[in-house]
């Protein structure tokens, strides 16, 4: 088996050569030519330019609104004539794939705007708790092993349970809980960074902590940090259709996948097929940002290629 | 190693405080009365009723007060009566665990069993066929959500095929009966392991791999060792450790995911219980819930990092 690794080493054709022009350039140039990556970010494209035209959608073309009720229609099957039929409809009549567009819309959302936040958190701390270590550092330790240790899903149940919550308040409020992995990584990067001379040289000609921290420091880990904002999304949004699917995240009449898969979960035996398309296309958008963050980071660090 | 393990559940003090500071301040925060909160608003009772109960319960002393007033009583495992069914929190609580422990220990079983050997399999056959197979499973399992697996396999295995039970722990009149047990048990078992199968992969992929490109394996296979030595001898004990260090990531998830499987499998469990005390609006419950729950993963913690003391030795001196 050694010896067929050697040979595969040595008839490997050479990769193409470019000359180096910069680290954005360099990792868009090896974005192109990774094909599953491209794929993902295709796919993740449609599916949020679906999510932001779902009014022009329902309007022109399912002509159906994403609350209009057909109370007497509940439960039809899928049916291909009508566009607004194509996936059925709920319990009350309302079409499931109009629904199916506005609930992207929301999940979409909340996995964007939770991952700014976290990241924001997530960076801040981290970073000034690598560079000034001593007692904000150990403060820092003490919070992310007490968030650890609560399951994540007990403590946003149990604050959906007391907050009456809004898509921003849960975007919020999800980002707010879940900074500690971006912590613990920046953390650990700028303890290693600022032992480097350019650190120290920076500090010889006097310049302050702040800017140190954001001139020296962050751009040094911001790559990899969107990569981990990348893989961050998928997951709010994997934690927000599960606590929307118990009832204590986005409540009905607004529309999100993890909402509409409590109601189909209700009536399995009249529509089983208001099970499936929620969850695939929970499954889809996170399974894109998974591959588009795993694509990211060998684009971004060449070096870590195939260490995945 | 005593000392280890002393070390170690002091460190543990500090989190558990941290945890009941945060369950505290939570109802202290929430926009919702305390006396609400407290009594449920299933009744009506007066504005002097109220005041008193306020009274009553403490609600009116300091803040800092009633903080260590609630920690005299989370000391003994006090966590008042459940609104909803009239007894002990503590009591429900003691008889439902035991019911998740199942669960939870044998989706970590499960698990580690189809997880490790895909992850070691999927880096000796790196770049062919089985390879991307595994990888590509292990990424779909890690973006399908969990409930939304389990919903999928009540409804085709359960309700549509009839091949498994769709709840509950016993078919009736058979409580008791081992067989019938884990029949119930596969589904809900399989839906708690997915997060754990399709992660180990990843990591013991990326470990084994590393591992083969150490001098020491080199050193192995120019001795002349045959390859299923060096892989199981050489190899496999040193890629074995991030089994251990990543145990952390894979028991959010059991404990955590509970939740939302007990309630899809109607086990009646921790999670069950959380969830409906949520339904009920029954506070203490949720509230001691969540404690006994978050203590749970703390002590598995402290279990982890015994477990990962005992493999890699140079742990204790840290």
């Amino acid at each position: 088996m050694a010896a067929t690794a050697q040979a595969e080493i040595l008839v490997r054709p050479a990769e193409a050569r470019r000359a180096s022009a910069g680290l954005w350039s360099d990792a868009v140039w090896r974005l192109r030519h990774d094909p599953t990556t491209v794929a993902a970010i295709a796919v993740l494209t449609v599916l949020v330019c679906l999510a932001l035209g779902a009014d022009l959608l329902a309007a022109n073309f399912f002509h159906f609104s994403f609350s209009q009720q057909d109370i007497l229609n509940g439960y039809a099957k899928p049916d291909g004539n009508d566009p607004a039929m194509w996936l059925g409809t709920d319990q009350l009549g309302r079409s499931q794939i109009v629904r199916l567009l506005y609930g992207g819309r929301v999940s979409l959302f909340i996995g964007v705007f939770g991952a700014i936040v976290s990241l924001s958190i997530g960076l801040s701390i981290g970073v000034s708790a690598g560079y000034f270590r001593g007692r904000w550092d150990d403060v820092v330790v003490w919070l992310v092993t007490t968030l650890n240790s609560i399951p994540t899903l007990f403590l946003l149940l149990i604050v959906g349970f007391l907050f009456r919550l809004d898509p921003v308040s849960l975007a919020i409020l999800i980002g707010t809980l879940g900074w500690t992995g971006i912590t613990n990584f920046a953390r650990g990067q700028t303890f290693a960074l600022r032992e480097r001379e350019f650190v120290l040289a920076a500090r010889t000609v006097g310049a302050s902590p702040r800017r140190i921290m954001l001139r020296h420091i962050l751009p040094n880990i911001l790559p990899l940090m969107i990569v981990l904002a990348a893989v961050d999304v998928g997951g709010i949004i994997l934690a927000e259709s599960a606590l929307s699917y118990l009832g204590f995240g986005i409540q009905p009449p607004v529309p999100s996948w993890g909402n509409m898969l409590t109601a189909a979960s209700q009536f399995f035996t009249k529509g089983p097929w208001l099970v499936y398309p929620p969850g695939f296309m929970i499954a889809t958008t996170v399974l894109c940002l998974y591959l588009i963050g795993d694509g990211l980071r060998d684009a971004l660090d060449p070096r870590l290629r195939g260490a995945k | 190693m005593g000392r280890f393990v002393i070390r170690r559940l002091i460190q543990a003090v500090p989190t558990l405080l941290g945890i009941l500071v945060i369950t505290f301040a939570l109802t202290r925060l929430s926009p919702a009365d305390p006396v609400t909160l407290i009594v449920g608003d299933t009744f009506g009772i007066t504005r002097a009723d109220r005041d008193r109960l306020a009274e009553a319960y403490g609600l009116n002393d300091p803040i800092p007060v009633q903080f260590v007033k609630y920690l005299g009583k989370v000391a003994v495992l006090d966590f008042g009566n459940s609104f909803y069914y009239h007894r002990p929190v503590m009591g429900l609580i003691a008889e439902r665990i035991p019911n998740s422990l199942q669960l939870s220990l044998a989706a970590l079983f499960v698990g580690l069993l189809v997880g490790v050997p895909l992850g070691i399999f999927s880096a000796l056959v790196r770049g062919r066929l089985p390879d991307h197979a595994i990888r590509l499973v292990s990424v779909i399992g890690h973006a399908v959500p969990t409930f939304w697996f389990g919903l999928l396999f009540v409804l085709v295995l359960g309700v549509q095929l009839r091949w498994f039970p769709i709840g509950s722990m016993n078919a009736i009149g058979k409580d008791g009966d081992l067989t019938d047990r884990l029949w119930h048990m596969v589904g809900p078992v399989l839906t708690l392991s997915l997060g754990a199968i399709s992660f180990y992969p990843r990591v013991l992929r990326t470990e084994v791999l590393e591992v083969l490109g150490q001098d020491y394996v080199r050193t192995a296979r120019s001795k002349g060792l045959r390859e299923q030595i060096v892989v199981s001898v050489h190899v496999l004990r040193n890629a074995l450790i991030p089994v251990v260090t990543s145990l952390g990531g894979i028991l959010t998830i059991l404990i955590g995911g509970s939740v939302i499987i007990e309630q899809i499998y109607n086990w009646p469990g921790l999670g069950r219980l959380l969830f409906e005390g949520l339904i009920n609006k029954d506070f203490p419950l949720i509230q001691a819930s969540v404690i006994i729950g978050s203590s749970l993963l703390v002590l598995s913690y402290i279990l982890r990092d015994i477990l990962y003391a005992l493999v890699d030795p140079r742990i204790k001196t840290r």
